[in-house]
């Protein structure tokens, strides 16, 4: 039998089978508009405005599709096998490049309406083009109800199946992915289903089996793209977001919790934050009044744009001048322009006594150990205080900022009676990582002190203490706190327990990071590979 | 669409359309053309018009240096250390630096020549003297390990080497070889610290900076070659072979047969073992001009260095220079105490009088380097180990090897480092057995055009990176016909330095050739000795 016999002799695909393609392709089309809602409202904020322009839109394109149907006169099969392969093509893609063109684009907007039309313009296409080539001759009352019928059930299949079952389960990416199987695997079937009226039907097949495959086989490695795409992925609805020079700052709110995240990934909750920087601040304070006997006056903060290590400086009435080091002015600039923000840290980086400077910290430094920046500049430097914010070491570049060279450097310009802090990652999820900055903080002749305090949103966090001569664990708050009983963590009786570690968290035999090994790094690498994707604080 | 955005997009597997893009907007790169040293300039030496014209100008000074770049500063260092300011600096080019000139590109600084300055030993006491006085040095912990500016040290990863087809970590080509390769590997670097122990019968270190210092215990290996020191240990393993090959091109442009044995263990012994020493290299964005640079600023020559000058004659008795300056068109007669010569010893014999040179022609020989500098759009990646400062490709084949690219943008900071592209400086040695195979070199450097120069350049960066063109955004060509003294065997201690550092009259030459290695640090204590000579010879020391 040749082939063109045996395509004479299929039969035609019932009106069943047509009718529940209707209702594949409706839930699919409905899935997608979902996912580029959801997205818009997640990467743009603004829930109410993405949602209506999203299905605005997108029912307008439906009818740009529909209207566009009178004009495909000819090969209606073909027409329909590929309407079919281009909605699996870029409504499967459709979350995978969202997330994508939001970390490289400077505006997704563009993207996000081309997906929406496209894929609107299809949908609405192919509805019509299914209705004629229904088998038969159908009366159009008949033919009308029915193929609206299951049209609108599959809508509301999608709108009940997105949110309870696909969102939770599979999230965007790999709910994007599915449906684009389904699409292609509509356009399969109803190639091998059309085959009679097909033209060319073996290169169609094979152009369907290769979409199939495609969306497939991401479908499968999705688990990947997630890890890539749902670190962009937030927890609450996006009230700002800004790609910085540097960084894309993102900041967070769902009731009262506001957070931001440094490249999507998390640097503070509001709920728990007071518990990190009065952590990182206070015990600094307390440990200072066993070398000095003078309140601390001048103090250095490397990191820390948020300002809200500031906020907890400023509580100190001895305090005269803060130099905050922050190498992203936008960052800055956010936490003393945006009202919300600057609540948080009760306006600190407006305060006369806080003199912001952006610059990479290490050059910065190494200017005021050599005698100072620009002529304009008095000396700044020692500093009593200095307080080390800085993300978490997951590069190199961040990497230096966390060596002993760099430590060196910060023994410089600390007073002799002064003290250092410096947030230490997670000696619980980055244990290597934790006690390699203890040990070159140690070789950089610092004498660290280690402690740790819980943050519910990182987990147990880690801070070390630093100075010119070996430090006592403190035994309470610092004298010169004029109201200790305003913080809401640390107390008196809580700061000794810091500085104890339980059996499980004992010092761990690393090599101190050198700027030219860079050993930090590589164990912060290790350690976060052993526990999964825990990162917390990372930033660029 | 910015570079970094590509790049992520590559990353993602979206490489194909990223590179389509990237093929229809990328500007043409800008033509490639020469900077840095100017043959033309040395070679005026050649013309007797300069001999024929009218003194215009007459000028006494104590001391004369000749040359501008790393021996001439630190000699200008050293006599105004001791109090004696009364000399006067001449360089040929508009601009210091010699061998250690730095350029700069619209992204960043880089080196044309020398670029780095291994921190030094403890024992040279004068080299950590000067680079406290330029603040390199900031600082002794409590054990007395020195403590250089941050920004200085040349931070990891330092090297990766590009062998079939991926980059790994380190210049060893380790990767698939066999046991026995693996033991002769073992057994060089247990050599080496035996080597490292040794003392002589007085107790002297073996292999010292500057080399002459070094005892005389190992000396007779400087009359055998590294590739028959390698042979005598049954070292065959190419992977080691290699490994030694390039130490040897890229700290004296020579290849294993031509370095002398005493000259190429000093590269792994002068500063102590390598894989021991904790001590970092010092390297900046523009190289060692950078170094030389600061030195300037520190010094406030002020009139006291003149560029665009040409020394064109020297009466070593009278202590007469005769000197061109080229931007002013004028010829001036200087009369000095003492003259420096800081320049290559063997433009001495064309400036001194006929026969006054005892030198030898072709007693010193040295070797030309191609050296280029390529603005790149995007900073090169590749499969494997991350970019590095230094990037060499393994080569097979001899005469095709180069030294592949340092990144002159590694220092950046944060600040920075964030900037799409960068800026990556390519080396190639010269290298030949013999001076007329050197001639023929220099031939090729000065016949040929920027253009036939800048695709050996992209051919031999293709072999590591095939899409390099597209993200070229100008290439600045610097032909060396003289870069670095070559350390073949013998001459280290054949006797032919001790002539070449001999004065003459009231000249002495003091450069990094006459101190035998091709290094700062030579060119460093040859130039402090030389100033010292010069105080002595004027009574004032």
């Amino acid at each position: 039998m040749t082939p063109a016999t045996e395509a004479a002799n299929a039969p035609s695909p019932s009106t069943r089978l047509l009718l529940f393609w209707v209702l594949v392709v409706a839930t699919c089309g409905l899935v997608y508009e979902l996912i580029t809602a959801t997205m818009a409202s997640y990467l743009l904020g603004d829930s109410v405005t993405q949602f209506s322009l999203v299905i605005g839109v997108y029912l307008s394109a439906m009818g740009l599709g529909s209207w566009l149907s009178r004009f495909v006169e000819h090969r209606l099969a073909n027409r329909f096998v590929h309407v079919q392969l281009i909605i699996a093509v870029v409504g499967g893609f459709s979350a995978p490049a969202l997330f994508l063109g939001f970390s490289v684009l400077d505006d997704i907007r563009p993207v996000l309406f081309a997906i929406l039309i496209i894929i609107g313009t299809l949908v609405g296409l192919e509805i019509p083009l299914l209705m004629r080539l229904m088998p038969g001759k159908q009366e159009l009352k008949d033919l009308v109800a029915r193929v609206l019928a299951f049209d609108y059930i599959g809508a509301l299949l999608a709108s009940i199946v997105f949110p309870l079952v696909l969102l939770p389960w599979l999230g965007l990416v790999r709910t994007s992915l599915l449906f684009g199987c389904l699409n292609a695997g509509v356009a399969l079937w109803s190639a091998r289903a059309f085959v009679r009226q097909l033209v060319r039907p073996r290169w169609v097949t094979l152009q369907a089996l290769i979409v199939l495959l495609a969306t497939g086989s991401c479908l499968l490695i999705g688990g990947q793209i997630e890890t890539f795409g749902e670190r962009q992925l937030y927890e609450s609805p996006v009230i700002f977001s800004q790609k910085t020079r540097y960084q894309r700052l993102t900041i967070t709110r769902w009731s009262d919790d506001i957070r931001l995240y440094i490249d999507g990934n998390l640097q503070f909750s509001s709920a728990d934050e007071h518990r990190y920087h009065e952590s990182l601040v206070h015990p600094a304070f307390a440990a200072r009044e066993q070398l000095a006997s003078s309140p601390a006056r001048n103090v250095l903060v490397l990191g820390g744009g948020d300002g809200l290590a500031v906020r907890e400086l400023l509580r100190y009435p001895g305090v005269q001048r803060i130099d905050l080091v922050d190498l992203d002015p936008e960052m800055t600039r956010l936490f003393s322009e945006t009202p919300a923000l600057a609540q948080l840290n009760a306006g600190s980086l407006a305060d006369p006594r806080v003199v912001v400077h952006n610059a990479d910290a290490m050059r910065w430094l190494e200017q005021q150990r050599s005698g100072g920046g620009p002529a304009s500049e008095a000396k700044l430097a020692p500093w009593d205080i200095i307080v080390i914010d800085l993300p978490d070491p997951n590069n190199l570049s961040l990497g230096k900022l966390y060596s002993r060279a760099f430590y060196r450097l910060v023994r410089a310009v600390l007073a002799p009676d002064g003290v250092a802090v410096v947030q230490s990652t997670s000696p619980y999820l980055s244990p290597r990582a934790f006690w390699c900055i203890v040990a070159t903080l140690d070789a950089a002749d610092m004498h660290p002190l280690p402690y740790h305090a819980h943050v519910p949103s990182f987990g147990d966090w880690g801070f070390a203490l630093a100075a010119r001569s070996p430090l006592q664990p403190p035994a309470k708050l610092a004298f010169e706190l004029p109201q200790p009983q305003e913080l809401r963590f640390l107390s008196p009786e809580l700061v000794p327990t810091l500085f104890a570690f339980p059996a499980d968290q004992q010092p761990h035999e690393v090599e101190p990071n050198r700027l030219d090994t860079q050993m930090l790094v590589r164990y912060y690498d290790q350690d976060l590979h052993s526990f999964g994707p825990l990162t917390r604080r990372a930033g660029s | 669409m910015s570079l970094s955005r590509r790049k992520l997009l590559g990353a993602s597997g979206l490489s194909a359309l990223a590179l389509g893009c990237n093929r229809d907007r990328a500007a043409p790169a800008a033509a490639p053309e020469f900077t840095g040293q100017s043959p033309e300039r040395g070679h005026l030496l050649r013309s007797a018009a300069l001999l024929d014209a009218p003194i215009d100008a007459r000028l006494r000074t104590g001391v004369v240096i000749v040359g501008g770049g790393a021996a001439g500063f630190s000699a200008a260092w050293r006599l105004q250390k001791l109090g004696f300011n009364d000399f006067t600096m001449l360089e040929l080019e508009a601009e210091i630096g010699g061998t250690a000139r730095s350029g700069a590109l619209p992204r960043s600084a880089h080196p044309m020549g020398a670029h780095y300055l291994p921190a030094p030993p403890r024992e040279c006491s004068e080299l950590l003297e000067l680079l406290t006085d330029l603040g390199l040095l900031v600082g002794y912990e409590h054990d007395g390990t020195p403590e250089y500016r941050s920004t200085a040290i040349c931070a990891a990863p330092e090297e990766r080497h590009f062998h079939a087809g991926t980059w790994h970590p380190g210049l060893y080509p380790g990767d698939g070889e066999t046991p026995e390769q693996a033991q002769q590997w073992e057994r060089f670097w247990e050599r080496l610290r035996e080597l490292d122990r040794a003392r002589d019968a007085n107790g002297e270190l073996l292999f010292r900076l500057p080399v002459r210092r070094s005892a005389a215990g190992l000396r007779g290996l400087d009359r055998i070659s590294i590739a028959q020191w390698l042979d005598a240990q049954g070292f065959d393993s190419w992977r080691l072979r290699w490994y030694v090959d390039y130490a040897c091109r890229d700290d004296y442009g020579c290849t294993l047969d031509q370095t002398s044995a005493f000259a190429a263990l000093h590269h792994f012994l002068a500063r102590g073992l390598e894989d021991t020493r904790e001590e970092p290299l010092l390297t900046w964005p523009g190289g060692n001009g950078e170094l030389l640079a600061s030195m300037r600023a520190r010094l406030e020559l002020g009139e006291r260095l003149k560029t665009d000058h040409i020394v064109y004659a020297i009466d070593p008795e009278r202590g007469q220079l005769r000197v061109r300056d080229l931007a002013a068109e004028r010829t001036i007669m200087i009369e000095a105490q003492a003259i420096l010569w800081a320049a290559p010893r063997f433009v001495l014999r064309h400036v001194l009088p006929r026969d006054r040179d005892p030198l030898a022609t072709n007693a010193m020989t040295y070797a030309p380097w191609l050296v280029a500098n390529l603005e790149l759009r995007e900073a090169p990646g590749g499969v494997g180990a991350e970019l590095a400062w230094d990037n060499v490709p393994v080569i097979q084949d001899p005469a095709a090897r180069n030294l592949g690219y340092v990144l002159a943008t590694h220092q950046e900071g944060r600040d920075r480092a964030i900037e799409a592209g960068a800026v990556i400086t390519y080396y190639q040695p010269l290298v030949a057995h013999d001076p007329a195979g050197l001639a023929k070199h220099r031939a090729h450097l000065l016949a040929s055009d920027a253009g036939v120069l800048s695709e050996q350049v992209l051919g031999a960066l293709e072999h590591m990176h095939p899409g390099i063109r597209r993200h070229l955004g100008a290439i600045h060509i610097h032909r060396w016909g003289h870069a670095m003294i070559r350390p073949t065997p013998g001459h280290l201690f054949g006797g032919s330095l001790d002539v070449a550092r001999a004065p003459i009259g009231c000249v002495r030459a003091c450069a990094s050739d006459v101190g035998g290695l091709p290094l700062f640090e030579e060119a460093f204590y040859a130039a402090i000795e030389g100033a010292d000579w010069a105080l002595d010879r004027i009574g004032r020391a």
